[in-house]
């Protein structure tokens, strides 16, 4: 032994051995077993270009065009990675906002925009694509409205990955054996007026065995979205607060004598929920508002709803109304860090232009493509068993050229939660004065608009970096 | 060299507790201070605003109503939950009670599964329609409204009596120690001396269990201005009218859903001062019972 190895390692070890506690010498003997495993490990392969998206849907449509694009011996290979969506926001706000590195391309849900809009323009960690867009002609390409959640002060900053148009779906079912002619009803107050003797027949008198129309106080996305489909919603053109506009006091009365008070025909079925699902499978509630995702998620979730449901467009607040709104979105950004950025725009057209693609998002999730050209693609016109024999793509694709433009304000989480604030507290006066006719929710609804909007200019005017003044500050 | 290596020993020895303490929590203190002091956008775009952020806290009623229900939830805490918890205590203290091993882990118990399980299982129980309360109270009484929505019309006593579940058995094992090391030789003089039930908890039990009483009113107090998870969980956000905000959801929305870090910044000093002044209260109101 002594032969083999330098006197001073064996009494250097010897006296290690011996000085240290058991647990530092457990700890030792786990860390040298486990160095071989570790470095011996093989790397991740490593790719010329990173492509985070947060949905599990996406990765596997994206997966076999990837393949196909890495197999271009001409192209930058792309490492197509799935991540959380909470994970994603984190590392991709923190990289913006840190300048480290993030992925050189990302997908990115309407909620998580506002955050990355918040600060100074040049603050944006995407590259600002007006330019590129207007010159390869691909705002004619692309749907003009679904552009609208990806541009702040004027500048685009994604290409959209959807337009999510808004129907109404309908127990067919249900309404037709009572000998409803669905086809008539153009404005909410015919979808009322022909509905409600549904709400107690086969009950017990004045206790009410179904409710017409999904929505709730508290569903704040899908009362925004009727606010916009109104023409109103929460910020203007300019994406100011503007919750005063005449559109939003009309809607928001009438929306909350649905919920509220003796007139109610409403019933909360929240998405994604197993009590939510249950009411419109037991047709408790008989419509809801369905964008094209949601109607691609209930195939999937709701099976038994199969050759019972329809779709309509949604009735429209006055005669000769908007038929439709918009719910959800996501795009597709490219970081400022990333390492080529052509190869990027390259590989991001090639995949949301891709007709493959298109076929592939609508058969998988009913989503259908922002690209207009695509619309008279065969797949999107063909009957759909699930939506009682509809050609349920074509539905969508009338109303998407009609959906209405949205905000991209950081401010529009808090102006959401303002609305859910105020309708909260109208549904609750309508209740306890039992009131049924909007006229006289008027009044209070202006106050309480006007005191929340108030609120959110307060926050939005100390916002330096919104005002200007950071600007100014930092020259 | 000696008497240098002597020197430098306990400098090495606490080395790793300093410097993981000075990362880990006196940087980020004194950036968090740093930060309650500006705007940002990222380290690249900061402003400083002096006391802008704490001048707009005094006067953001979102602020005022997340500190008005974490004050009424605390106050919960103190005057329902710790008198509950010290009752149950001596129940399960009696000698004579039988299973009385089994029925301390019973009310334990509810304490292993943690907030976030406890936010879902009652969001659950007082579900509109599918939930089980109102179930069982349609079952019960003729024309009870299935559809009654507990978590829009009593949001803090859902989260009251939520926590309740989880906490009562939790602090009955404090008071129960405390009760355990109640000389018995004093309750038996008092007895002997003619005290009666009342008099002997008011003037032997209560001096006895003061000053782990003190402490677990100290804890339950920093607990529930610290509150996030059970609402955040059983209310999916801040409930209706945001009844159930908290300074810590208010804190959490500023700082990560809104991205105003500064401002976040500056709540939480706000919020530690709080407890700093309830602390220093609470000591000092403890100092006064004990003379």
């Amino acid at each position: 032994m002594k032969g083999r190895y330098p006197e001073g390692i064996i009494s250097w070890a010897q006296s290690f051995f011996e000085n240290i506690s058991p647990g530092v010498g457990l700890i030792f003997l786990v860390f040298l077993a486990t160095l071989p495993v570790v470095t011996m490990r093989a790397a991740r392969e490593q790719r010329d270009l990173e492509f985070w998206v947060f949905a599990k849907q996406h990765a596997d449509a994206y997966r076999p065009l990837v393949d196909g694009w890495n197999s271009q011996a001409d192209n930058k290979s792309v490492d197509l990675q799935l991540i959380d969506y909470q994970a994603m926001e984190r590392r991709m706000l923190s990289g913006f906002m840190s300048g480290t590195p993030v992925a050189d391309l990302m997908e990115v849900e309407r909620h998580m925009i506002g955050r990355v809009f918040s600060g100074p323009l040049e603050a944006v960690g995407f590259v600002d694509l007006t330019e590129r867009l207007k010159r390869e002609g691909l705002m004619e390409k692309i749907n003009r409205p679904s552009f609208s959640p990806w541009t702040t002060r004027g500048r685009i900053f994604g290409l959209p990955h959807d337009v999510h148009p808004v129907l109404l779906a309908y127990r067919a079912d249900i309404v037709e054996a009572a000998g409803i002619d669905m086809s008539r009803i153009e404005t909410w107050e015919d979808f009322v007026r022909e509905l409600r003797p549904l709400m107690f027949e086969g009950g017990a008198v004045g206790r009410p065995v179904r409710y017409l129309l999904n929505i709730w106080h508290t569903q704040r996305d899908t009362i925004e979205m009727l606010l916009m489909q109104a023409g109103g919603g929460l910020f203007n053109e300019r994406d100011e607060v503007d919750f005063l506009r005449e559109p939003n006091v009309e809607v928001l009365a009438r929306i909350a004598t649905w919920i509220g008070g003796p007139g109610r025909i409403a019933l909360d079925a929240p998405r994604f929920s197993a009590s939510g699902n249950k009411l419109i499978l037991d047709g408790t509630v008989l419509a809801t508002p369905v964008p094209d995702w949601l109607a691609g998620i209930w195939q999937y979730d709701l099976p038994d709803l199969g050759g019972k449901l329809k779709l309509m467009p949604l009735p429209a607040w006055v005669p000769g109304g908007r038929r439709t709104s918009v719910l959800g979105g996501t795009m597709l950004g490219i970081s400022k860090t990333a390492r080529d950025f052509e190869e990027c725009w390259d590989f991001a057209k090639s995949l949301y232009l891709s007709p493959t693609l298109a076929e592939k998002f609508f058969r998988d999730s009913h989503i259908i493509s922002p690209v207009v050209e695509h619309w008279g693609l065969a797949f999107y016109h063909q009957p759909n068993a699930y939506y009682s024999g509809q050609c349920s793509g074509a539905l969508f694709i009338e109303q998407a050229p009609h959906v209405p433009r949205r905000t991209s304000s950081p401010f529009s989480m808090m102006a959401l939660d303002a609305l859910g604030t105020v309708m909260h507290k109208v549904v609750d006066y309508a209740d306890s004065q039992q009131i049924s006719d909007p006229k006289a929710l008027e009044p209070l609804l202006r106050e309480l608009l006007k005191k929340e909007e108030e609120r959110i200019k307060r926050q939005i005017a100390r916002n330096v970096f919104h005002s200007g003044l950071a600007q100014e500050v930092q020259r | 060299m000696k008497s240098v290596r002597m020197a430098l020993a306990p400098w090495l020895f606490l080395a790793p507790y300093l410097v993981t303490t000075g990362v880990f929590m006196i940087w980020p203190l004194a950036i968090s201070f740093d930060l309650s002091f500006k705007q940002t956008f990222g380290p690249g775009h900061e402003v400083w605003v002096g006391w802008e952020n704490f001048q707009f806290l005094l006067r953001d009623p979102l602020f005022w109503k997340a500190a008005r229900n974490t004050a009424i939830f605390a106050a919960c805490s103190v005057f329902i939950q710790l008198p509950l918890s010290l009752g149950l205590a001596m129940l399960l203290n009696r000698p004579q009670l039988w299973g009385r091993d089994v029925l301390r882990l019973v009310f334990f118990s509810p304490s292993l599964v943690g907030l976030v399980f406890v936010g879902v299982l009652f969001s659950m129980l007082f579900e509109k329609r599918t939930g089980l309360l109102n179930r069982v109270l349609a079952a019960m009484i003729p024309g009870f409204d299935v559809d009654f929505a507990w978590l829009e019309s009593y949001v803090m006593a859902a989260l009251v009596l939520a926590a309740l579940w989880l906490y009562v058995g939790f602090n009955m094992v404090y008071f129960l120690a405390a009760l355990q090391n109640v000389p018995a030789e004093l309750v038996e003089a008092a007895m002997l001396d003619g005290a009666s039930p009342w008099q002997r908890f008011r003037h032997v039990v209560v001096p006895e269990i003061l000053p782990v009483a003190s402490f677990v009113v100290l804890l339950s107090l920093i607990g529930s201005f610290q509150l996030f998870e059970l609402p955040f969980i059983l209310l999916n956000g801040s409930g209706p009218d945001n009844q159930g905000l908290t300074i810590v959801m208010y804190l959490y929305s500023t700082g990560f859903v809104t991205g105003d870090l500064g401002y976040a910044s500056a709540i939480g000093w706000v919020l530690s001062l709080l407890l700093m002044v309830f602390a220093a209260g609470q000591r000092w109101l403890v100092r006064r019972l004990e003379q």
